[in-house]
């Protein structure tokens, strides 16, 4: 599945390679029907976070302060974690914890 | 880069906006947990912003008003909206933006580019005032004479002065600051934490220093940050501000406790500032008698400023002076210590965040 | 608040402790000594024992801790004139260990004052009594019912191995709160939490029936004082959730030594105490506790008694001064004991302390919250005026007589649920709201008279 994925408000820099936008293929999650925020979470934990994942995730959710948006929508109103992804979608995230 | 409709096939269960009952709803506002499209969040989010401007009486006709801009989020949208909103409700106010040049290589110049694309974007005028020319040093300078240690109480004092100074220079009446909900919870904790009575009294008024000489205020103090983040999305979101002189940007625990609370219950960041404000304080504790210093004329409850006693000591050699207290070795210790300083309520604790952030 | 610096306060730091000094609060930063682990620091008080704890920024022995434990104890029982002699006390215990020091302290105070009435030939003055109350929450926890009757078992081991008398015992359950319905009490209780959606705000409100519940046993057993357990750790906890409720206004109510607001006053003489110096000495003492029916905080309680743990962890006398801040507030006119005659009992020459009644101070009484009875702040009071002045019914007054933070998280969705809500909360809180109505037009003349008054003054 091709998702493309966009850090800003600082979670560039804990990522392997520090640019913003990512054009990532995810492969199907293990024992899951469709592909949810929960997996592409934990799939960004282990393939694109390089450092401070803490940063980022707390518990199986993004860390409070980090706003997620899933095309353009705030996350909270497709399900959160649950929310279920399509090929081609854009999921966004920002972090509110860096300077103002 | 707009992401508009690239994907978005409709959702089950994605609702029709509260407000407009056409579009798509596009996010929750956490004050009043309404899902709203992005269209009407522009318009209720710039409404409220007017609402606390006319309601708190922030502006009369004809002021000229300082935006104090960092180049970060919070400046950046109250730059646009207050510019925006000035011409729609006709304020009549002449709006500048007023930045620090701290001279902090690949910090500030980052941040200052962004201001100047915001003097070009929103048409004002902007004046950037540099710690070289006001105290003859930079903060890269005042790092490689006292190293990392304390560098952020320089900053802080150094840069509260500097945004007067500018503002004197530029004949405004009024400083504004990008503070939001966020910034106003966080401080009234950190003032509970710390004891600080007399701060917690002021801490969440929406305007500050009415006694002296340019008044502060804070047209976002009810504006939730999450908010702010949303509201210009891609567009500003160039360049992320972290101080290289903090590399980890550690705000404290406090910040992470309030977003901790939003998640848990939005409304809980409003009912902190609520509690701030109906605080029985009794007028009895109020702040020591303001004068003005010797050297530079700044107010000052002292003979000299804080800024002369510092500037004093790297002159001087002698760094720690007026730093209020010998940093204790160990590491990660954030100036704890003895107080040298006469003043507890100005001394910095190792909650405060390590930027100066609350203090701009 | 029976349960409160229970669950939290973990033996967790103790010599260990990081000595990081706060720089915020002079008093703090005396000598804090830093203890490295194994190294045998001598008590900085005795120079004999080995230092335990370091509490007030000195090193002390388990000796020295309970002596100051136990004067801090003494001096705010005495300096505020907690007990009377003629008093019988009312200890709220929840076999945690803040409760059970309660408990010790104040069985040794009784003591040593019956000792000195043996020993004088006037014994002028009779000897305070005590006794103990739990209350039994054991019908909204989901254990075993032969777990449950073996922690209370246990409680009344506890409390008997110092107060012999079966007297001095009250085992209550929650829902007896509920007296007025013989059967179906239970049922009560589990339908009325079960209204709220809020975890915090049905938490708060278990807080507000155990109170009513204490109160309760108090009058029926004819108690002068409910003595509470809590902490300063507790109360730095309720200092920061109150404030993130929005409850600012009210907040010194809670934290003070005295709080007569209730119909038997309530005292804090562990305020000044931190909970882990609390759990110490029940280890160190081997002071029994129980705490299996206690419920660890959940929701925003839970959360700020995290970040509480943190902070700690950061500097230990961080808790003392969050409720030092919290001091400095102005406290209420029913945060002192004011009925006329009541120092009588203390020496003349102390007398004059307590009778600093600031004449400005307003005479008028607080409004209380319906729950949770916090006084009531300007716009409370405010819409609770604004609707008495329009055409209401029963319910629209019971919940303008509610806080806005019950009104928030303690009060179901729909308003529709309000009749249902009102119903099954306990008759003696709407009764009140009954009561202030029908004399609701004696209190405006007050108010007038008040007012009539002070533009005098103004003349």
């Amino acid at each position: 599945m091709h998702l493309t994925l966009e850090f800003g408000g600082g979670l560039e820099l804990l990522l392997e390679k520090s640019t913003k936008v990512h054009k990532v293929d995810v492969p199907p999650m293990d024992g899951e029907v469709k592909a949810t925020m929960k997996g592409l979470l934990s799939w960004v934990k282990s393939n694109l976070i390089k450092e401070r994942p803490e940063m980022f995730i707390k518990g199986d959710s993004v860390r409070p302060g980090v706003l997620v948006l899933i095309n353009d929508c705030d996350w909270e109103l497709c399900g959160g974690l649950d929310a279920e992804l399509e090929d081609k979608d854009v999921v966004v995230f920002i972090s509110t914890l860096h300077g103002g | 880069m707009p992401v508009q409709s690239t994907a978005a096939p409709a959702r089950a269960g994605s609702r029709l906006c509260v407000r407009c009952g056409e579009r798509k709803a596009a996010l929750k506002r956490p004050k009043t947990l309404e899902q709203i499209c992005r269209e009407c969040f522009y318009i209720v989010f710039e409404d409220e912003i007017h609402r606390t401007i006319v309601d708190n009486n922030l502006f009369k006709a004809g002021e000229r008003v300082a935006i104090g801009a960092s180049g970060g989020k919070d400046s950046t949208v109250l730059a646009y909206v207050l510019s925006e909103l000035n011409k729609r409700h006709n304020y009549g106010l002449d709006l500048f933006l007023l930045s620090i040049d701290e001279g902090i290589t690949g910090y500030r110049d980052d941040s200052l580019e962004t201001v100047k694309r915001n003097e070009i974007q929103y048409g004002l005028p902007l004046k950037i005032v540099s710690y070289k020319d006001l105290y003859d040093w930079t903060m890269d300078d005042i790092v490689k004479a006292i190293g990392l240690k304390n560098n952020c109480t320089f900053c802080g004092v150094f840069r509260r002065q500097a945004l007067d100074r500018g503002a004197a220079l530029l004949k405004v009446d009024k400083i504004v600051t990008g503070h939001n909900a966020d910034d106003i919870a966080e401080t009234v904790l950190l003032n509970i934490l710390r004891g600080d009575i007399a701060r917690l009294s002021r801490c969440t008024f929406i305007t500050t220093g009415e006694d002296g000489p340019i008044p502060r205020c804070k047209p976002f103090k009810y504006t939730y940050e999450k908010e702010i983040v949303i509201y210009p999305l891609h567009d500003i979101f160039q360049s992320i501000l972290r101080c290289i002189y903090s590399p980890n940007a550690y705000r404290g625990f406090a910040r992470e406790f309030i977003k901790d609370l939003e998640r848990m219950r939005p409304r809980a960041i409003l009912d902190i500032i609520t509690s701030g404000e109906n605080f029985r304080i009794s007028t009895t504790t109020r702040m020591p008698e303001q004068g003005t210093c010797e050297r530079c004329g700044y107010i000052s409850s002292q003979k000299l400023c804080k800024a002369c006693v510092l500037l004093e000591g790297l002159n001087r050699g002698l760094p720690k002076l007026g730093i209020g207290r010998t940093a204790k070795s160990g590491a990660g210790a954030d100036g704890n210590g003895e107080r040298q300083g006469k003043r507890p309520e100005r001394n910095r604790s190792s909650l405060h965040g390590k930027h100066g952030n609350l203090d701009f | 608040m029976t349960s409160c610096g229970g669950g939290g306060g973990g033996g967790g730091c103790g010599a260990n402790c990081s000595s990081s000094a706060a720089d915020d609060a002079p008093e703090e930063r005396l000598a804090r000594v830093t203890i490295s682990t194994g190294a045998a620091a001598t008590c900085g008080k005795c120079g004999v024992g080995a230092v335990v704890v370091v509490a007030g920024g000195v090193g002390l022995c388990g000796e020295c801790l309970r002596a100051h434990l136990f004067g801090k104890f003494k001096l705010a029982v005495t300096s505020n004139a907690m007990v009377r002699p003629t008093d019988s006390v009312l200890l709220a215990f929840s076999g945690g260990p803040a409760s059970r020091v309660a408990l010790q302290f104040i069985h040794d105070m009784r003591s040593k004052a019956v000792e000195s009435w043996d020993a004088s030939n006037s014994q002028a003055l009779p000897v305070f009594d005590v006794g103990v109350a739990f209350v039994d929450e054991s019908a909204l926890l989901s254990k075993p019912r032969r777990e449950v009757e073996l922690a209370i078992a246990d409680i009344k081991s506890i409390v008997s191995s110092i107060l012999p008398s079966d007297k001095a015992m009250h085992i209550t359950p929650l829902e007896d709160v509920f007296s007025s319905e013989s059967n179906g009490r239970e049922g009560r209780l589990r339908e009325l939490v079960g209204m709220i959606n809020d975890d915090t705000g049905r938490e708060d409100l278990l807080q507000c029936l155990r109170m009513l519940s204490l109160q309760k046993i108090a009058l029926e057993n004819g108690y002068a004082k409910i003595m509470l357990g809590s902490c300063a750790s507790a109360i730095a906890c309720h200092v920061l959730s109150a404030t993130v409720k929005g409850q600012g206004y009210s907040l010194p109510a809670d934290v003070q030594y005295v709080d007569t607001r209730w119909e038997v006053p309530v005292v804090l003489p562990l305020r000044d105490c931190l909970a882990q110096e609390l759990s110490l000495l029940c280890e160190l003492d081997s002071l029994k506790t129980q705490q299996l029916l206690d419920r660890p905080c959940s929701g925003i309680n839970g959360l700020v008694a995290s970040f509480v743990a943190r902070l700690r962890e950061e500097n230990p006398s961080r808790e003392h001064t969050v409720v030092r801040t919290a001091q400095k507030l102005k406290p209420f006119s029913f945060n002192k004991f004011s009925a006329n005659g009541y120092h009588d009992f203390l020496p003349s020459r102390l007398r004059p302390k307590f009778q600093n009644v600031d004449s400005d101070e307003s005479t008028l009484s607080e409004v209380l919250c319906l729950i949770c009875r916090t006084p009531f702040s300007e716009s409370e009071l405010q819409n609770l005026e604004s609707t008495k002045h329009k055409p209401q019914k029963k319910i629209d007054l019971y919940t303008a007589y509610c806080c806005q933070s019950c009104h928030f998280q303690i009060l179901p969705g729909g308003a529709n649920m309000y009749d249902q809500f009102f119903s099954l909360l306990p008759k003696f809180w709407t009764e009140r709201v009954d009561t202030a109505t029908a004399s609701q037009s004696s209190l405006r003349d007050q108010i007038e008279d008040y007012l009539l008054e002070n533009n005098d003054d103004e003349n």
